[in-house]
């Protein structure tokens, strides 16, 4: 499991590498494209948001200069969107590390890009802390988070799932990621997220979300649910030798994110500042009028279709 | 330890298993332990009862040497050599009586505690409860099953329960029932919680403010039933309460092999990853709305009295010879 803004780019990337090789087809992708990679993770709100920019840009390039035109822009228009959520991701790490100090213990669920990149920006301003990783299961992308951050050289402690509460006291800071940002504050991210933040909101740990404003579900203003993904391949989840003791009748049942309520986070750090959850909607306000006005990938696939 | 006495092959071959781990699973150790101060008593040979009491007591702590973290094992002994010490023995015959009659009766009385508890505890649940359960207990089984075949419930989320996925033994058991079992990974225990009625799990130890000590994430499925409002009832045999917590002492936590967790192959790719693996966490007594007992289903608070019952107010039955506030 990436994390999500690692699967915006690369659908980026994709789309760049169409509007070279299959430009007479271009069009076509889009339509077929865009609607299947947001499909396949519906809670990422990232993919949705980016390629939304990407449909804004194209179509407005498109109005103004045609088709052909805005098909041999796409790879300026792609490189600038990568560029900003690049920069975008690092002035979150940079506002996030400040938030870090000397001796601090951490603990961060899953893997996300954001995260690693502000503990790297602690290390290299100096700073001493060490972190726990919970491995994350179902996935267990939890290892790959724990592999990349011993290898910047911090002191990394992978634990199960259950653990967190037995370490959450010696931990004082919480970092994650998201997936996505409601528009009351609540934050959908790997499941299990929600169950640290609330032991963390027992043991006084802080809890930090870091993640951009283009995390934001603008759906959930108008009252949609985010949608949620579950794995029931019993192979995916328990280990072979332990599937073949097990009555056929057993089910297994596990879903991939969970929504961590706005009282159990302390602050969501995104490339605007530092902010309550609660006041997300303000932010939401003052960038895109209340309510936003933003249209939808199928308006602008719309456009996209019209000659 | 240089024997004083020399044993029967029986005791010495529970001792070495219990030792070396064939014998395991707090119940199974109770009751081999109790199964070898039976033996020792009637392999006893002399006719003084001054000696033979001493020869007991030394049987006794020898078998506790075996296997100093589970507390099943010296409560089990303590049952035996309390109602020993408590009778003025006028004769060795006199004594092998006791100890072979406390003995059997312990035996007994374990098998019946799984029985009475599933019936307890099965009261508990309501018609059409979802319920929840972590890890592996018999005894959590027994209520879970039995509240099943009054008709009760349907329904049960099984946690995997990493590392050792022991909730996959629990998962086979109900099924076997004939529950529906839904086995979820550990992590989505809030997620879930919200659909679920009860939480019944088990329990390694319980100590004497009524927290309990069992596989690591219990006291995180506790703590996210109380957010859900969702009961969390903890099913175990009383000799697995712990009299030592009455003298302060902490319950060892065991932290084990760090590849239950990953491999060997990832542990040498990541050289500098510390994997910590305790086994067992402690769910402080606020979480826990009852312990189901065999002898009747109590508040955690309550478990001081359990222990006064047992073990009186005489400390010393628990090796340690104490002045207390309450002692007489």
């Amino acid at each position: 499991m990436l994390g999500s803004t690692e699967v915006a780019t690369g659908s980026l990337e994709i789309i760049k590498d169409a509007s070279i090789l299959c430009k007479n087809t271009f069009r076509e992708f889009l339509v077929d494209f865009i609607p299947s990679i947001v499909a396949s993770r519906p809670p990422s709100q990232v993919v949705e948001n980016i390629l939304r920019k990407y449909l804004e840009e194209f179509t407005k390039l498109k109005t103004e200069k045609g088709f052909e035109e805005a098909v041999d822009e796409t790879q300026n228009i792609v490189d600038s969107l990568i560029k900003e959520l690049n920069l975008v991701r690092d002035l979150i790490a940079e506002i996030g590390s400040r938030r870090i100090e000397n001796g601090d213990t951490i603990l961060t669920h899953s893997y996300s890009t954001t995260v690693l990149r502000t503990l790297e920006k602690a290390v290299k301003k100096g700073l001493t802390f060490r972190v726990y990783v919970t491995e994350s299961r179902p996935i267990g992308e939890g290892r790959v988070t724990a592999s990349s951050l011993s290898k910047l050289g911090i002191e990394t402690t992978l634990i199960v799932d259950s653990a967190v509460r037995y370490v959450m006291k010696h931990v004082n800071k919480v970092l994650v990621g998201a997936d996505a940002i409601a528009v009351n504050g609540a934050i959908v991210n790997k499941v299990g997220t929600s169950t640290i933040a609330l032991v963390a909101k027992e043991a006084r740990s802080r809890l930090f979300v870091l993640a951009g404003i283009y995390k934001l579900s603008f759906e959930t203003v108008f009252g949609e649910l985010i949608e949620q993904v579950f794995l029931e391949d019993i192979n995916l989840i328990i280990p072979k030798e332990k599937i073949r003791e097990l009555p056929n009748k057993v089910r297994v049942s596990a879903p991939l994110f969970d929504v961590t309520p706005p009282e159990y986070i302390d602050a969501i750090i995104t490339e605007r500042g530092v902010l309550a959850p609660q006041a997300i909607p303000v932010l939401v306000a003052s960038l895109y009028g209340w309510p936003p006005k933003i249209k939808s990938l199928k308006e602008l696939l719309d456009e996209v279709s019209k000659n | 330890m240089s024997p004083e006495y020399k044993l029967p092959k029986e005791v010495v071959e529970i001792y070495e298993g219990i030792k070396n781990m064939s014998i395991r699973g707090a119940g199974k150790i109770a009751k081999y332990a109790v199964l070898a101060l039976m033996k020792a008593a009637e392999d006893f040979k002399s006719d003084e009862t001054r000696d033979f009491l001493r020869y007991m007591e030394y049987v006794g702590s020898y078998l506790r040497s075996s296997r100093p973290t589970a507390v099943s094992l010296p409560n089990a002994i303590t049952y035996v050599l309390t109602r020993l010490r408590k009778q003025s023995i006028t004769s060795v015959e006199e004594g092998k009586q006791i100890v072979i009659s406390s003995a059997q009766e312990f035996m007994r009385r374990a098998d019946e505690a799984l029985k009475i508890i599933g019936e307890l505890g099965s009261r508990r649940i309501e018609n059409g409860d979802i319920i929840m359960t972590h890890c592996h207990s018999t005894a959590a089984t027994s209520v879970i099953a039995t509240a099943y075949k009054k008709g009760k419930i349907n329904v049960v989320y099984v946690k995997e329960t990493r590392p050792a996925f022991q909730g996959l033994i629990t998962a086979k058991a109900l099924a076997e029932e004939g529950l529906e079992v839904v086995v979820i990974p550990d992590s989505s225990v809030r997620y879930f919680m919200k659909k679920v009625d009860k939480v019944v799990v088990g329990a390694d130890t319980v100590a004497a403010n009524g927290a309990v000590v069992n596989k690591i994430g219990t006291s995180l499925v506790a703590l996210a039933a109380k957010e859900a409002r969702v009961r969390f009832y903890v099913a175990t045999e009383t000799f697995k309460f712990s009299p030592y917590t009455l003298l302060g002492e902490l319950v060892p936590i065991e932290v084990r092999d760090p590849r239950e967790v990953v491999d060997d192959e990832w542990m040498k790719e990541n050289k500098n990853v510390k994997i910590f693996n305790p086994v067992f966490d402690v769910t402080p007594p606020e979480y826990i709305d009852a312990i189901i007992t065999e002898r009747g289903v109590i508040p955690p608070q309550a478990a001081l009295l359990l222990l006064i019952e047992d073990y009186g107010t005489e400390l010393r039955e628990v090796g340690v010879n104490i002045p207390t506030a309450w002692e007489e």
